[in-house]
């Protein structure tokens, strides 16, 4: 069995009685694409600093690579990590410098390197400027780059992409998605549901501290929805199909979960076959933002009945359970 | 080691605090060496260029040199945390003791670099005054100011070297102490007013007669009237250099960030 690129065992971290982080035991593999969401002050940014060597566990353990970053810091050699938003550097050198400087601290980078992250980043043009006249975004992407520097197993980035326009966004997500397709481990918190539903692998949803759900995506990849002439027919006919493994309907469409997302062409031809016409056909993104709301609320409405009267959490927070629940669909959001 | 060396002197050219204290020890030398008040202070006229190096140490050892000295040493690592930079750093496969020793020895060597820039500025100020041989001391040898005599050009400036390497030796405890009260309070303000509180602290417990040879404080003046033998003085200064490294090492080994 592979050595997970980043393993928490029952990690826990306290300041004075209270814990920040609570029994958290999960692993990031390598290629994978593991996201952190949560509200607030849930611990992402702690867990993010305990698994990067940055903190230390008041108990349980964290393995980088298979090993203590605190005991073997060598380990950093294959971590590239932004841990601060915005991403932190010497003001009064350029980004170019600024890079240079970490590429003495891993060790020396090839010298064609640096060139090629700030390209990658898009921040050639900017590069030898002072990092001091740069926008939160610039940094933010420069940040994305020293962290791509050496190469890295391990990506580690808190709120990678905050303060970003929506093209910067992008690019950081493709990038990131990129380095994962290699074979990267990607570790990041997040507000931007909706962008890292579409190529994370799975979520891990904290609140006070503790993991109340990881959502695996991974199987969603195949999950595809259909609007066509007569749903019900097209949800018996795709049920009995051998390739199809799940077929629900969710208003005027029929949604569908492959074998494998390869089979997608075979699908046009049986609807057709049965005379039911194929309107439209494309892959159903998972709406994590509103199973994100849903685990909260129930989360919370838990914590409400178990507290005692005049502690229940804010009534504010059930519009948006209300909302979310709207879109339950029929193949099921509740098999994560 | 040697490219964190660089990295940190590289960073301590670039301190607002070094660039104040450069200038402040340009000014002070000139308006020493033409200040009407100088004989009712000290006592004496200066006759010799070689007398502004010792006048720039006797008037700047008390208060101006420890308070400068703590400063830069504070802020070397306060600004890692005002830039946010100091865990980007620590995320690099560099251990947290290799990265604090450079700064450490970076620290323990800013006394000597701040006293050679004293030393010349001196120098030149005192240009005007001459360096040819003359009567009197060069006030930090055993006659003082008033001398045994004739003083020749080569030994007064061999005496003026002596004492300012002994103070620059004498300036590195507060150094690291500088740099141990910021990683204790992580940040730069709160290092060098913690170091400044102990300096004055210690000035005050001379009023222990049998504690005064130990004090930090005490071996400031070593450079004209050491406490003991210049070995004990060492001695000490060593101790307590070793003392405030270890301590800030190993705080900052288990320090969360």
């Amino acid at each position: 069995m592979p050595i997970a690129a980043i393993a928490t065992e029952r990690l826990t971290k306290a300041y004075g009685p209270r814990p920040i982080v609570r029994d958290l035991t999960f692993h990031v593999d390598p290629g994978e694409v593991y996201a952190l969401v949560g509200p607030n002050g849930a611990g992402k940014t702690t867990v993010i600093r305990l698994v990067s060597g940055l903190a230390f566990p008041s108990s349980g353990s964290v393995r980088l690579l298979g090993f203590d970053p605190h005991q073997r810091p060598d380990v950093r050699r294959r971590l590239g990590a932004v841990v601060e938003a915005p991403a932190a550097f010497y003001p009064y050198l350029s980004g170019r410098a600024n890079l240079e400087l970490h590429a003495r601290l891993v060790g020396g980078v090839p010298a064609a390197r640096i060139g090629q992250v700030l390209d990658m980043m898009e921040l050639g043009p900017s590069a030898d400027r002072r990092v001091g006249v740069y926008s939160l975004g610039m940094r933010q992407r420069l940040g994305v780059a020293a962290a791509l520097l050496s190469e890295p197993d391990v990506l580690i980035l808190d709120e990678p992409a905050s303060g970003m326009d929506p093209l910067s966004l992008h690019l950081v997500h493709r990038v990131l998605r990129d380095a994962a397709a290699q074979g990267t481990a990607v570790l990041l918190s997040t507000h931007h549901l909706d962008e890292v539903a579409t190529y994370c692998s799975r979520v891990a949803i904290l609140e006070e501290g503790t993991l109340i759900d990881e959502v695996d995506l991974r199987d969603r990849q195949a999950r595809f929805r259909a609007s066509v002439s007569d749903v019900h027919a097209a949800r018996v006919l795709l049920d009995t199909q051998s390739f199809v493994t799940q077929a629900g309907i969710r208003g005027h469409e029929v949604l569908f979960q492959l074998t494998d997302p390869a089979e997608l062409p075979r699908v046009a031809p049986v609807l057709t076959k049965a005379r039911i016409d194929l309107l439209a056909l494309s892959r159903d993104t998972f709406n994590l933002r509103a199973y994100y709301q849903d685990r909260l609320g129930e989360r919370r409405a838990s914590n409400a009945d178990e507290a005692p009267d005049g502690e229940a959490s804010e009534s504010s927070f059930e519009g948006r359970v209300t909302e979310a629940s709207e879109d339950e669909d029929a193949v099921g959001r509740g098999q994560a | 080691m040697s490219a964190l060396l660089r990295m940190e002197f590289g960073k301590l050219v670039r301190l607002g605090s070094l660039r104040f204290s450069l200038l402040l020890l340009v000014i002070f030398p000139l308006l020493w060496s033409y200040a009407p008040g100088i004989f009712d202070v000290y006592g004496f006229y200066l006759v010799s260029g070689y007398q502004v190096p010792a006048l720039g140490l006797l008037s700047s050892m008390e208060f101006l040199l420890p308070l400068l000295v703590a400063i830069t040493s504070a802020e070397l690592l306060g600004i890692e945390m005002s830039y946010g930079t100091l865990p980007t750093i620590l995320l690099r496969p560099v251990s947290r003791s290799r990265w604090l020793l450079a700064k450490l020895i970076v620290s323990s060597l800013y006394p000597f670099l701040l006293l050679l820039f004293l030393l010349l500025v001196s120098l030149i100020t005192g240009a005007f005054y001459g360096y040819g041989s003359f009567v009197g001391g060069t006030g930090l040898g055993a006659g003082g100011i008033l001398g045994e005599g004739l003083m020749q050009p080569a030994p007064a400036l061999a005496e003026i070297v002596w004492a300012y390497a002994v103070a620059a030796i004498s300036l590195i405890p507060i150094s690291l102490l500088a740099v141990l009260f910021t990683v204790m309070f992580m940040s730069a303000a709160g290092g060098a007013l913690a170091t400044l509180g102990t300096l004055i602290a210690m000035k005050l417990l001379v009023v222990f007669p049998a504690i005064e040879p130990y004090l930090l404080t005490s071996q400031l003046s070593s450079y004209v009237a050491p406490v003991a033998g210049m070995g004990w003085v060492v001695l000490l200064i060593f101790v307590y250099c070793t003392a405030f490294a270890v301590a800030a090492v190993v705080l900052f080994e288990r320090k969360d960030f």
